[in-house]
């Protein structure tokens, strides 16, 4: 019984600890992101509220929550006010199977230090993503706008399109830790990280994971030049702000991914395994900020193109190859 | 039909029109100043130039001047046509001012426009320009002679259309100045029609001076309210007033120009007393409150003391739509009390009309065509001016024009007048009919026997009357007389000159009810409780004014539906503030049953101009438009009714109800309209005569419609207000003699209403036994309801 | 080859992004430093006069007739002179798009642009100015035109008393 209750603060308390960070890391994010790029671009980024624009985003929250909360008319209500609270949930969800640091040992007893070491914690991950879909699609399907209905269709097939050659990148990074478990996947990377032994299916993840995440250069289903704001043009205040929270909420998702399954999870010298884990992230959401700086987007045709023709029989190769060197060092 | 060639493209044209009208056709528009349909030709100002290529002419002409004929090959565009047109604009230029910004011609002006299409841009003139000094031309026209290019139109719109004879055209060469011989105001009551036509800033409004630009004015297509003759106009509106009004174009009414007083009438719509406020038992309230409110306490009213204790009283005023509401609503609340017009031989007259009116019918355009034209009790200046004007065209077509008539008619054409006193109008119909003359005087006979014979020989004979003099029992013996003269090649024509715009359409509803004469009689009984007022003041417009102010203070509840500060409006019980006709779109019965639609220019409200109190609109916003609650009269009948809310619908509704009003439907504003077929019934037999004192000591006074001040709408409108005349009294200078009075003196005219003072006009031209006096509202000749007749007496005004 | 063209094409422009982080940005921070706009700059509108210390504008209505935004009202009234004035004028600076239309479309030089910007409040209704806040005590960019002395309708001076005008002819004169 006691033992059951413990268990359940510890839950409770992991929850909480990652629930404040992650919140905390996406308003940052924000802000990071805007500074960034204005400095890419030669400008200063946000710097009149606090020292350097420190609480920028505190009040673009405000901001948010106290817009008017607008239903365009004919727009389906119920799924309208529904759906960008589906984004931010699967986002957040995914946290459940990261492990950011390893097992500590507290008051003599072991503290997994992930909130529910699943087994099959990759293919959750998996399923999450694939759900977080449907917060786009049900978003621009209810808002009976032209541009919304296109952006959730360029999001949709975009996302069908990218699964496959993503969780084929990552069959390598499993036949390595012979686990689906990501505490597992990152104890097998304690010598070498995935990186280094599997740097095509490296390249092929962060391109997969890119148009996945609908970031640029792959944000089709919002490119405002072509449909102003795709999926969420009808959304304003904070059902606005809970579609840009959970995408920044996706790009830390997507930092842990990264490092779990190819920078090494929390591994690493002289500093601690938290400190590795999360400026492992903050650099991969660099990387991301800095490609929004870089690149162009190219057209709907082209990224469908070469998701079909150039990245799955990629991906497809990388699994044989691989398989066939195991196969031979394992003899 | 010949067919010419113009710019490569065929047209077939009718017989007689111009070169320059034929490429109209075609939708090429040949730059031209002194052309004009309603004028003429006269090829003066040589803008007009095109290449005759080939045909029965040949060379460069003047497109007005030319008849088009078969076999013209012609060219707008040829080189040399084109670099006259461009020489003749640069002379045109030469001594025009610099003056476009403060002109308020710009932006609507013609040589501005040519200018530009002839290609003149730079001035290649350096010498020196030739000035002129203006004339103060009255109330409503302002001149600035230097801007004048000498197109004559102004001259011949005035002297050769209108009949004016004050203003004319002085000097040679570069001196030409278009002007009257002394400063002073213009004479002819069609003076605004030169404003029109000046091509450029000469001749503009002086009440629209400095007001408006065209491109800033609202603009739409409506009907004149103030006379029975239905011509087209343009109102133009804004800062939420009415700021002008143009002539419309309507071939068959009015053709191109408009009288003085439904150009400068428009103001009535701003009047700074105008009650825009719904109005129940002296509180101000919503129109839907007080709309409710009517509705409740006429229905109760109705129920408790019988559906005929309640009277409704239309007008000639409201629109058509409305009229046939109030109608219905009688018809619901199952009253037979109802009729549209307090002024009991107006009502008559018009009720009669149209029911005898029958192929008799003619337009103006038709008498413009007349060749004979006799005036029964008809004094177009007063009743509705622009029948003078259609009647001097008929004479410059060569008709003959005869007045019989009390009054001394003024006409701007030559005419032969028979002064008859107003009860033997009606005989002298009878008499032309049987041709027996033995009741008049040897004088009389001789000029009636021959206008039977003129009246035999004439190809297209009109007969016109007035609603005033004829009453009922005229306007029959009128129709009568066409009908006896009327042969099988040629029928006789009638109009008749009626109370106000929708006269004819109130009358057609009317059917055989009673006439206002016996609701007031039945007021007075206190069996009609209740009076519903549509745009009409029972107070002042009854035939016996006493009487009504006496019977109606028995009434238990006055409704009055209206847009002006009239006695009904103010004492009303429940009052609902209705839009003016520049307010709305609706429809008006003309005087020969033409229906005519007209559409709204501007929404109700204060004026700006008031808001602001002369300077810049207030610096607060309201959320509304101060002074917008009035709304369209049959709207808010409607609304009561539970009727359709919208015109179309409500027009297919009414067409739907009432069979002979078919076309309601299908009626356009800016189009001629559309001739009713619906015949009316004749109103119920006995005419009462107003009690008459035979007192023979007495003069008789005859009460007729002043030319200005006599209509209410004119009234309000400042822009008239201003040349509106002290009271007076006209009578024969015999009479004036043998009463020691003489033309200007001031007199004192003594009455049953109590003394007033006037100013004695005199005028040969009239009934010798008779002193006439003009209804001027506001002043103590208000009383005056023409057609009626009482004793007074007249003195010269003690020396002071 | 063209995979060797497409690759450098994608790396190259994150080392450019990347020189750019560590360069110092060109923006002029408006509050604490502020730049000197051209004299010809189209800012806050003014109403000039004319030399002699009158009122330029006639209230012609072609600054408001070329306004693409309507921001410009007024009404024209006339002295007693005949002259033609604004008897009430109004901008709306919170319309405003500062295009310099009116100031083009103004045949008296009256309607004139200059460099003060800081126009901004929050205040909505402080942003709309009469005639009153409009008018300068000067000629702004023109120091000689007077309209009037060349209107040739006898404002300014008597009629025909312009330069390029002979003076009122007698047309009743027998001469031919």
């Amino acid at each position: 019984m006691n033992e059951l209750l413990i268990s359940l603060i510890l839950i409770l308390v992991k929850l909480g600890l990652i629930f404040g960070v992650v919140l905390t890391m996406a308003a940052y994010l924000v802000l990071a992101e805007r500074k960034i790029l204005g400095r890419m671009q030669m400008r200063y980024g946000p710097n009149r509220i606090g020292p350097g624009g420190m609480i920028q985003p505190l009040c673009d929250v405000i901001k948010l929550i106290t817009k008017e909360d607008f239903v365009p008319a004919r727009a389906d209500k119920w799924i309208f006010l529904f759906a960008p609270g589906l984004t931010a949930l699967t986002a957040l969800l995914s946290f459940a199977v990261v492990p950011f640091s390893p097992p500590m040992t507290l008051f003599g007893r072991e503290i997994p230090m992930v909130v529910c070491d699943l087994s099959i914690g990759l293919l959750y991950l998996f399923g999450l993503s694939s759900l977080a879909v449907y917060g786009v699609v049900l978003g621009g399907w209810a808002s009976n706008s032209k541009y919304s209905l296109l952006g959730a269709m360029r999001g949709l097939a975009q996302m069908l399109s990218y699964e496959l050659s993503l969780g084929l990148a990552l069959v390598p990074v499993v036949m390595t830790a012979k686990s689906f478990s990501l505490t597992e996947i990152v104890m097998a990377q304690s010598t070498w990280p995935n990186m280094l032994q599997h740097p095509l299916a490296f390249i092929i993840f962060m391109i997969s994971i890119t148009a996945e995440s609908k970031r640029t250069p792959f944000d089709m289903p919002e490119a405002e030049n072509e449909i102003v704001a795709g999926f969420h043009t009808e959304y304003s205040g904070m059902r606005f702000g809970l579609f840009f929270v959970g995408e920044y909420i996706n790009l830390i998702v997507i930092g842990a991914m990264t490092t779990v399954f190819f920078l090494g999870g929390w591994n690493g010298p002289f500093l601690p395994p938290v400190v590795w884990f999360v400026g492992k992230i903050l650099f991969v959401a660099f990387l991301f900020i800095w490609a929004r700086g870089s690149m162009p987007r190219p057209r709907y045709d082209q990224l469908l193109r070469f998701g079909w023709k150039v990245l799955i029989p990629l991906a497809l190769l990388n699994v044989v190859i691989t398989g066939a060197i195991r196969l031979a060092m394992n003899g | 039909m010949p067919k010419l060639t113009i710019d490569n493209l065929e047209v077939t044209v009718p017989e007689g029109i111009n070169v320059l009208e034929a490429a109209r056709e075609l939708d090429i528009i040949i730059p031209h100043f002194c052309y004009h349909e309603a004028l003429g030709s006269v090829g003066s100002c040589r803008l007009c130039a095109m290449m005759f290529v080939d045909g029965p002419v040949k060379g460069l002409q003047m497109a007005c001047m030319i008849q088009a004929q078969d076999g013209m090959v012609v060219s707008s565009t040829d080189p040399d046509a084109i670099e006259l047109r461009e020489h003749v604009i640069e002379w045109a230029m030469t001594n025009h001012p610099h003056d476009c910004p403060v002109c308020d011609e710009g932006g609507e002006c013609q040589l501005q426009e040519m200018t530009v299409a002839g290609g003149h841009g730079v001035r290649r003139y350096s010498g020196k320009k030739c000035t002129f000094t203006n004339q103060n031309l009255g109330p409503f026209v302002q001149q600035e002679m230097n801007r004048c290019i000498t197109c004559y139109r102004c001259v011949r719109t005035y002297r050769d259309y209108c009949g004016g004879t004050d203003y004319g055209v002085f000097g040679s060469r570069n001196r030409i100045q278009y002007a009257r011989f002394r400063e002073g105001a213009l004479e002819s009551p069609f003076s605004g029609n030169i404003i029109d036509a000046c091509p450029t800033g000469v001749l503009t409004s002086k009440p629209f001076r400095f007001k408006t630009r065209l491109w800033d004015l609202q603009e739409a297509p409506s009907i004149c309210p103030h006379c029975s003759l239905g011509c087209a106009t343009v109102p133009g509106g804004r800062y939420r007033e009415v700021q002008r009004v143009k002539a419309g174009i309507n071939r068959e009414t009015n053709g191109f120009f408009i009288c003085d007083r439904g150009r400068f009438g428009y103001d009535h719509v701003n009047h700074p007393e105008r009650p825009r406020q719904g109005r129940l038992d002296g509180q101000p309230v919503t129109v839907n409150a007080a709309l409710l409110a009517a509705r409740e306490q006429v229905t109760a009213i109705a129920s408790k003391h019988g559906p005929d204790s309640v009277a409704f009283l239309g007008s000639s005023r409201s629109s058509f739509e409305a009229s046939v509401l109030l109608h219905d609503w009688a018809k619901a609340t199952g009253s037979q009390q109802l009729v549209f017009e307090a002024h009991q031989g107006r009502d008559r007259a018009a009720r009669t009309l149209t029911a005898q009116l029958g192929k008799h019918v003619r337009s103006q355009e038709e008498l413009r065509q007349s060749d004979l034209v006799i005036l029964f009790g008809a004094d177009p200046l007063a009743e509705g001016p622009m029948l003078a004007l259609a009647i001097r065209q008929a004479v410059r077509n060569g008709g003959k024009v005869v007045v019989i008539d009390p009054r001394p008619v003024e006409l701007p054409c030559a005419a032969s007048y028979l002064p008859l006193s107003p009860e033997k109008l009606p005989e002298v119909l009878v008499a032309l009919g049987k041709k027996d003359f033995n009741a008049f005087e040897a004088d009389e006979r001789v000029l009636l026997e021959s206008l039977v014979e003129q009246l035999k020989s004439a190809q297209r004979p009109v007969l016109i009357g007035g609603a005033d003099l004829l009453g009922g029992k005229g306007v029959q013996a009128l129709c009568a007389a066409a009908e006896k003269f009327t042969s099988d090649e040629r029928s006789v024509g009638v109009i008749t000159l009626l109370a106000g715009p929708n006269s004819y359409g109130g009358a057609l509803l009317a059917g055989d009810g009673p006439d206002f004469d016996s609701i007031l009689d039945a007021v007075q009984e206190g069996t009609v409780r209740a009076l519903v007022c549509l745009e009409s003041d029972p107070f002042r417009e009854a035939r016996d004014p006493a009487r009504a102010h006496a019977a109606l203070g028995h009434l238990e509840l006055l409704v009055s539906f209206d847009s002006t500060p009239n006695l009904a409006a103010q004492r009303a019980d429940i009052f609902l503030p209705t839009r003016a006709n520049a307010e709305m779109a609706g429809s008006y019965v003309n005087n020969e049953g033409r229906l005519q639609a007209f559409m709204p220019v501007i929404d109700p409200g204060v004026p700006i101009r008031e808001t602001g109190a002369g300077n810049h609109p207030p610096r607060e916003f309201f959320q509304i438009t101060p002074g917008s609650s009035p709304e369209a009269d049959w709207l808010l009948l409607a609304g009561l009714l539970e009727r359709e809310l919208d015109l179309v619908g409500l027009r297919e509704s009414i067409e739907k109800d009432h069979p002979p009003f078919a076309g309601l439907s299908s009626i356009a504003a800016e189009t001629t309209g559309v001739r009713l077929t619906a015949q009316g019934t004749l109103p119920p037999a006995e005419e009462q005569e107003l009690p008459h004192a035979a007192d023979s000591e007495a003069l008789t006074l005859m009460a007729i419609t002043g030319q200005i001040g006599s209509c209410w709408l004119a009234h309000l409108s400042s822009p008239l207000a201003a040349t509106e005349p002290q009271p007076y009294v006209i009578l024969h200078p015999e009479l004036a003699a043998e009463l020691n009075l003489a033309a200007d003196e001031r007199a004192r005219l003594t009455t049953h209403f109590g003394h007033c003072h006037i100013v004695i006009r005199t005028d040969e031209k009239m009934l010798k036994s008779l002193i006439l006096v003009p209804q001027l509202w506001d002043t103590a000749l208000e009383g005056m309801v023409p057609g009626g007749m009482l004793d007074c007496r007249l003195e010269k005004e003690a020396q002071r | 080859m063209n995979l060797w063209r497409d690759i450098k094409g994608t790396l190259q422009p994150f080392w450019i992004t990347l020189g750019y982080l560590f360069k110092k940005p060109v923006t002029i921070q408006y509050p604490e430093e502020k730049r000197t706009p051209p004299p010809r700059y189209r800012a806050r509108i003014v109403l000039t006069r004319n030399p002699d210390g009158t009122e330029r504008c006639v209230a012609c209505q072609l600054c408001s007739a070329a306004c693409p935004v309507d921001c410009i009202s007024m009404q024209a009234a006339e002295d007693g002179d005949g002259r033609r004035y604004a008897g009430w004028f109004r901008i709306n600076f919170a319309r405003c798009i500062f295009c310099g239309l009116c100031a083009e479309a103004c045949p008296t030089m009256a309607i004139q642009t200059t460099p003060d910007y800081e126009i901004c409040n929050r205040d909505l209704l402080k942003l709309v100015q009469e005639k009153e806040d409009l008018l300068i005590d000067g000629c702004g960019k023109d120091m000689e035109y007077n309209y009037y002395e060349h209107a040739g309708i006898g404002v300014a001076n008597e009629r025909g008393g312009n330069e390029d005008e002979y003076g009122p002819v007698d047309p009743k004169a027998l001469v031919p």
